[in-house]
C-alpha cells in the first residue's frame, strides 16, 4: 500500500480552474468587497438601503394621500416627458464624465483577478444608483407619475416609471461605454467635443424657442409618461405594451453595453496617455513657498483628464439648465452650492490623494505643515470660486434683474457662505477619514462609492438647505439678515477650519493621512 | 557634518508594532544597510527618520536634531527616497526638483538638476509628468531627488527595487559622492548584495527589532548568504 501520494494523486490534488459567468463573478466581487466590513458598517449599509427603499414607496404613496394644488397636476403632466429625457441626459452625462461608469474595484486592485468586461459593465450599472443625483431624480419621476395618475391603480402607474428608470440607466451605461470607444480613438476627443457641442446647442436652441417640452414629446418622453397615464387610466393593451417596449430596451441596452465595454477595454487609454506623453515647459522659480506648493497642486487637477473633464461639465451643465429653464430669483441662490458640491466631489472630500504615492516625498520636504494645506485649500476653493461665479453669472443673466437689491445680495452671500462652508467640510473628510485613491484613471473616484454617497448627500443637503435660507431671506427681510446670517456661518466654517488646521499640526494624524494615501 | 542616533525606536500603528526597540548610529561619511525580510520595520524605520512618521517611544537625533521634537529641521538635513512611488503623479521631474530647490533655499539649482537627471538617464524626460513613468524610472528619479541638495544626511529605502543596471551604478556613485563629502547614509533593502556593495555595515532587521549589526564585507559571497539566512531564521 502506497504511504506517499502518487503523481496521479497531486495531479487530481491540483485545483481545477472553471472561467465563471458574469453574474457570478460579480457576486463574487460584490461578496470580496463588502466582505471584511465591520458589522457596524453593515449594519448602516443595510439601513441605507432599506431609508431608499423606503423614500422610493414615499415618493410613490404620499403624492396620492396629500390635497395637491388645482394647477400642480397639469403642470407635472406637461413637464413629465421632458422630465423623462432629462433623466436620461443627465444619467448619460454621468456615465461619459466619469470615463464609463464606476468601478466595483480599483484597476490597480482589479488586474490580479480575471474580471470580464461583461462583470465590469454590470458592476458599473450596479453602482450607478450610489449617487445622489441619479436617486433624486428617480423619486421625482415617480412621484411625478404619482401626481398625474391620481390614487387609481397606483401600482400600475408607478411601474412604468421604475421600468424606465432601469432601462434608462442601462442606455446611458451603454452610451457612456460607447463614448469610451470614439474617445480611445484617434481625433476621438475631438469628436466627442463636437458631438457635445451640437447636443448642448441643440438644447439651448430648443430652450430658448419654447420648443424644449414639444422636443421631448416628439423624442419619446411622451410614450414613457403615456405609459404611465395608460396605468392610471385602466387602458391596459397600451399600458402592457409600453412596458415590455420599455423591458425590451433596457435589455437591449444591457446586451449592447456589454458589448460596447468590451470594445472600450480593448483599446488604449489615448486620452490617459495623451496628458502623460505630453511635454510641460519649465516655468519660472515661485516667489513663495507656497506658490509653489500651490502651482504643483493646480498641475495635479488640471493635467488629471478625469477632473478637468468633471470640472467643465459641471461648470457647463447649470448653465445649460439655467438657459433652458425659465430661472428665477428663488431658486439661484441653491444652484452654486449644487455645483460647489460636485466640484468638491471630484477629489475635495479625500484632498491628499491628489498626490497619490506622492505624498510620502512631499511630506519628507521641509515646510510648514499649514503651508501645505493651505495651498491645497486654496486651490479647492479656486475650482469652487470658478465654477460658482460661472453659474452665478449666467443664471443672473438669465432670470434678468431681481424684483429687490436684497436678492442679489443673498445670492452672492449664499454663494461665499456654501463654498466655504464646502471646502470646511471636504479638508476635515480628507483629514480625518483618508483613502488610498488613484485618480489617475476617468473612472476612479476620491473615495469608495458608498462613501461617496453619503459625503454627496451631506453636502447637497447643507447647500440647498443653506440656498433656500438665503432665498427666503432675500425675498422678505432686509439686507442686513443676509450679511448677519453669513457671517454667522461663515464664522462657523471659520471654526471649522481651524479645527482642521491644529489637526493637521498634530504629527500623528499627518502620519495615518500620509501612509493611507501612499499605500496604494 | 551630521549623523545619526537611534535609541530603543518603538513605532506603533494601533495595535500593530511595525519597530520594536531598535537602536544604532550611522556617523559622518559612513554607510549603513538595514536589511530583512517584507514587513521587518525598514521602511517605517527610515519614515521615521526622514521626519514623516512620529516615533511611537524613543529618541531619534537627525544631526542634533530631535525627529519627535523639530522634524522640520531634520527635513532639512535629510534627503530621503520612499520606498514606494515618492513622486507626484501629475509634476514633471523638473518641477519636483524646482519645488524641492525652492522649499530649501537652493540658488541656481538648475545646472545642478539637469547633472543630475541626465546621471540617471531622465534627461529626455525631464518635462513629461511623472505618471508615466515605469517603476524603474520612478525609483531613479526618486534617487536624484533625495541626493539634488547634497543632503547631509541620505535615506534610500529599496533604491535598487526594478532599477536597471544603469540606474544602479547611478545610485551607487550617489552613495559613493554623498560619503566622501560626509553624508550619514542608510539604504533599506532586501537585496543583500547591493546592500554589501553600497554599504560598510549592515543591520538586520527581523519583526520590528534589529537581530544583528554586521560589518558589510562579513556578508559577501555564499558564506556571507548563508550568514544573512541564518539571521532571517
Amino acid at each position: 500500500m502506497p504511504t506517499v501520494p502518487s503523481s496521479a494523486d497531486l495531479l487530481a490534488a491540483t485545483p481545477v480552474t472553471r472561467p465563471l459567468g458574469a453574474v457570478p463573478a460579480l457576486v463574487a466581487l460584490l461578496r470580496f468587497r463588502l466582505g471584511g466590513r465591520p458589522l457596524r458598517l453593515r449594519i448602516a449599509m443595510g439601513l441605507a438601503l432599506l431609508a431608499v427603499l423606503g423614500l422610493t414607496v414615499l415618493a410613490a404613496v404620499v403624492p396620492t394621500q396629500v390635497d395637491l394644488p388645482a394647477d400642480l397636476i397639469p403642470q407635472v403632466r406637461l413637464y413629465l416627458p421632458a422630465a423623462v429625457l432629462v433623466f436620461l441626459l443627465t444619467s448619460v452625462v454621468s456615465g461619459v464624465s466619469s470615463g464609463g461608469g464606476r468601478e466595483l474595484l480599483p484597476a490597480d486592485q482589479a488586474v490580479a483577478f480575471p474580471i470580464g468586461s461583461t462583470t465590469d459593465h454590470l458592476a458599473s450599472l450596479l453602482w450607478a444608483p450610489l449617487n445622489l443625483a441619479w436617486l433624486v431624480q428617480a423619486w421625482t419621476l415617480v412621484a411625478s407619475a404619482a401626481i398625474v395618475g391620481g390614487r387609481g391603480h397606483l401600482g400600475a402607474t408607478v411601474l412604468p416609471m421604475l421600468l424606465w428608470v432601469a432601462a434608462a440607466t442601462a442606455v446611458a451605461q451603454a452610451v457612456a461605454w460607447g463614448v469610451e470607444i470614439v474617445r480611445q480613438s484617434p481625433h476621438g476627443v475631438l469628436a466627442v467635443r463636437v458631438v457635445w457641442g451640437v447636443l448642448g446647442g441643440a438644447v439651448l436652441v430648443a430652450s430658448l424657442t419654447g420648443r424644449a417640452v414639444t422636443a421631448a414629446r416628439a423624442l419619446g418622453g411622451s410614450l414613457i409618461a403615456g405609459t404611465s397615464s395608460a396605468g392610471s387610466e385602466g387602458r391596459w393593451g397600451v399600458w402592457l405594451l409600453g412596458c415590455v417596449a420599455i423591458v425590451v430596451l433596457g435589455a437591449l441596452a444591457v446586451w449592447g453595453g456589454a458589448w460596447a465595454a468590451g470594445q472600450a477595454a480593448r483599446r488604449p487609454p489615448r486620452s490617459q496617455s495623451t496628458v502623460e506623453t505630453r511635454v510641460y515647459a519649465a516655468r519660472p522659480d515661485t516667489r513663495s513657498d507656497f506658490l509653489a506648493m500651490l502651482r504643483i497642486d493646480r498641475a495635479s487637477v488640471w493635467r488629471s483628464a478625469p477632473l478637468r473633464r468633471g470640472i467643465i461639465f459641471l461648470a457647463i451643465l447649470p448653465m445649460l439648465v439655467a438657459l433652458a429653464g425659465q430661472l428665477r430669483w428663488e431658486t439661484i441662490p441653491v444652484l452654486p452650492g449644487l455645483v460647489a458640491s460636485g466640484v468638491a466631489l471630484l477629489f475635495g472630500v479625500n484632498a491628499w490623494c491628489l498626490d497619490a504615492r506622492g505624498t510620502l516625498w512631499r511630506e519628507s520636504l521641509p515646510v510648514a505643515p499649514r503651508v501645505a494645506l493651505a495651498a491645497r485649500t486654496w486651490v479647492m476653493v479656486e475650482m469652487l470660486l470658478v465654477s460658482g461665479i460661472a453659474t452665478l453669472v449666467v443664471c443672473s443673466v438669465r432670470a434678468g434683474p431681481p424684483a429687490r437689491v436684497e436678492q442679489l445680495l443673498a445670492t452672492v452671500v449664499a454663494a461665499l457662505v456654501i463654498s466655504v462652508r464646502i471646502v470646511a467640510s471636504s479638508l476635515r473628510w480628507s483629514v480625518r477619514h483618508p483613502y488610498a485613491m488613484d485618480l489617475r484613471r476617468a473612472r476612479a473616484t476620491p473615495a469608495p462609492p458608498g462613501v461617496m454617497l453619503g459625503y454627496s448627500a451631506r453636502l447637497a443637503l447643507t447647500s440647498s438647505v443653506t440656498g433656500l435660507l438665503f432665498s427666503a431671506f432675500g425675498q422678505t427681510l432686509a439686507w442686513s439678515w443676509s450679511v448677519g446670517l453669513g457671517a454667522l456661518l461663515l464664522a462657523t466654517s471659520a471654526v471649522s477650519l481651524v479645527r482642521t488646521a491644529r489637526r493637521w499640526d498634530d504629527p500623528v494624524a499627518r502620519a495615518v493621512v500620509t501612509r493611507t494615501v501612499s499605500s496604494l | 557634518m551630521a549623523s545619526v542616533e537611534v535609541t530603543d525606536l518603538v513605532v506603533r500603528f494601533g495595535t500593530v508594532s511595525a519597530v520594536r526597540g531598535v537602536s544604532f548610529s550611522v556617523g559622518p561619511g559612513r554607510s549603513t544597510a538595514l536589511l530583512g525580510r517584507n514587513g521587518a520595520g525598514k521602511s517605517t524605520t527610515m519614515r521615521v527618520l526622514a521626519g514623516v512618521v512620529p516615533p511611537t517611544s524613543g529618541t531619534v537625533l537627525v544631526g542634533e536634531h530631535d525627529v519627535a521634537l523639530d522634524p522640520l529641521a531634520v527635513k532639512r538635513l535629510v534627503g530621503y527616497c520612499p520606498d514606494v512611488g515618492g513622486l507626484v503623479p501629475r509634476a514633471t521631474p523638473w518641477e519636483h526638483l524646482q519645488l524641492s530647490a525652492r522649499l530649501r533655499g537652493m540658488r541656481g539649482w538648475e545646472r545642478r538638476g539637469r547633472d543630475l537627471l541626465e546621471r540617471f538617464d531622465l534627461d529626455g524626460e525631464a518635462h513629461r509628468v511623472t505618471a508615466g513613468f515605469s517603476h524603474g524610472m520612478s525609483r531613479r528619479m526618486s534617487v536624484a531627488l533625495a541626493v539634488f541638495h547634497e543632503p547631509a544626511v541620505l535615506l534610500l529605502d529599496e533604491p535598487f527595487d526594478g532599477v536597471d543596471p544603469t540606474g544602479v551604478d547611478a545610485t551607487l556613485e550617489a552613495v559613493a559622492d554623498a560619503r566622501s563629502r560626509g553624508a550619514a547614509v542608510i539604504v533599506s533593502t532586501h537585496l543583500r548584495d547591493l546592500a554589501v556593495a553600497a554599504c560598510e555595515e549592515a543591520i538586520v532587521m527581523l519583526g520590528g527589532t534589529a537581530a544583528a549589526t554586521i560589518p558589510a564585507a562579513d556578508m559577501v559571497g555564499e558564506a556571507g548568504d548563508r550568514a544573512y539566512r541564518a539571521l532571517l531564521g
